[in-house]
């Protein structure tokens, strides 16, 4: 419709980069901005520019940071005995909602054979010598509840066992607010195995 | 095509575009086949915690070309409880089926041999011997079952108490046209293995030098992924 390397075009494929947009959104998107918003369109320029260019990794708990340690791991209130292990930043995020006082791990991943990710793509080694520091207590393995979630659990829980720490998985269940019968039984299955002392 | 619910396990998922996930699948009654699951990866998606590997599922689609679409799915079985080991070890058989097997080819024999060893591998006793059985059982079911009966040069039974080299073209024999490859093996694993029955740690070493060598040759050059984090993962628990 457009000449191919038009300046349209260019726009319409970098917002096709965005998770859930395809061609017809792109395209609404690009015409947006361009006859309503243009301020808007140059504030998402400059304010993606500057986040790629300045967010990197927290070097202790490898999650987004504009710092080299994050606001987490750099709070001394934080209690850096209990780690808590998770897959991915936004993990992080409900951890946080959660109310957890500790600092985290971040894999930003999980262990997948099948798709070729093994230990040194998660950046063990960096656990590992955070571990070796000698302040983390206790770490929680809050990894997902899939098979590939239970694998990483379960490799990570033998770093932590052989440095005599303790490891802990985070208990599954019913959801607050949730009825039995819409459980799906995998988790009420989990939820009987892991049940508790009243 | 319709495909109504029956027995399938999956053995792999993967996320296909924003909701979707691309599930490979081990069935009963049509082979190793991909289907697309749309909305699975949706929150409240009720298929979301059903379609993950190792539990007995049935699942229903329909398939209009290479690639299918899930239509509906429901547990069959209660999810196993497994082990590090035991969850190491689907993935190892897991990827074997998925390098292994070509698509849309039925091999109920095959299924029902998957169900088993995934029964046996959430005990932790006899898990390798249902290994090799399974591996066995898997080369038969590829069309490149084992010879395990007799000696291919002589045609003699097999004796428990001799010495046996598997020239990895024939069969065992006790004595091997020069030049092929072969395996030392002793009587006692080749027969033990013929009737699903392996135990002690002779037999079990042999046969997994054994069928380590013949899977490899299907296998091709490309290393199994699970296999090396099994053994990484060992070598972490032998550190500890």
């Amino acid at each position: 419709m457009f000449e191919d390397h038009s300046r349209l075009e260019v726009l319409i494929d970098a917002l096709r980069r965005l998770p859930g947009i395809g061609r017809k959104s792109a395209q609404r998107i690009a015409f947006f901005l361009l006859q309503r918003d243009r301020d808007g369109a140059r504030l998402l320029a400059t304010a993606l520019v500057d986040a790629v260019e300045n967010i990197g990794h927290c070097r202790r708990c490898r999650t987004f940071s504009e710092e080299s340690l994050c606001r987490i791991c750099a709070n001394p209130k934080r209690d850096r005995s209990l780690l808590c292990v998770v897959e991915s930043p936004a993990d992080v995020v409900a951890v946080e909602e959660a109310g957890f006082r500790g600092t985290y791990f971040v894999l930003m991943g999980h262990l997948s054979p099948l798709d070729g990710i093994g230990p040194e793509d998660l950046q063990l080694d960096s656990l590992e010598s955070l571990l070796g520091e000698g302040e983390v207590k206790e770490v929680i393995l809050a990894t997902g509840m899939t098979v590939e979630g239970e694998a990483t659990a379960h490799y990570i829980s033998e770093m932590v066992k052989k440095r005599n720490l303790r490891a802990t998985r985070i208990a599954h269940g019913v959801p607050v607010g949730g009825d039995l019968e819409y459980v799906d039984s995998g988790t009420l299955s989990h939820a009987l195995t892991g049940r508790r002392e009243v | 095509m319709r495909v109504e619910m029956h027995p399938c396990y999956v053995l792999h998922q993967r996320p296909y575009r924003e909701t979707s996930l691309l599930i490979e699948v081990l069935s009963r009654d049509h082979g190793r086949l991909t289907l697309i699951a749309k909305g699975a990866r949706r929150q409240r998606s009720p298929q979301r915690p059903l379609l993950q590997p190792l539990r007995r599922l049935n699942l229903a689609w329909t398939l209009r070309s290479e690639l299918g679409t899930l239509t509906q799915a429901e547990a069959a079985d209660a999810v196993p409880a497994m082990s590090a080991d035991g969850i190491l070890s689907a993935f190892y058989l897991n990827e074997l089926l998925m390098r292994l097997l070509h698509r849309h080819e039925p091999h109920p024999d095959l299924f029902s041999a998957y169900a088993s060893i995934l029964a046996a591998l959430s005990e932790p006793a006899g898990a390798e011997a249902a290994l090799r059985v399974f591996e066995k059982r898997l080369l038969l079911g590829l069309g490149y079952g084992l010879v395990l009966d007799h000696d291919v040069e002589s045609g003699a039974a097999l004796v428990s108490e001799s010495h046996y080299f598997y020239d990895l073209e024939r069969g065992p024999t006790k004595t091997p046209r020069p030049g092929a490859q072969t395996i030392p093996i002793s009587g006692v694993t080749l027969n033990a293995l013929n009737r699903e029955c392996l135990e002690g740690e002779l037999q079990l070493s042999e046969a997994k030098k054994l069928m380590r060598t013949v899977l490899g040759l299907h296998l091709g050059a490309k290393p199994l992924s699970s296999r090396e984090l099994y053994r990484k993962f060992i070598s972490e628990r032998q550190r500890a």
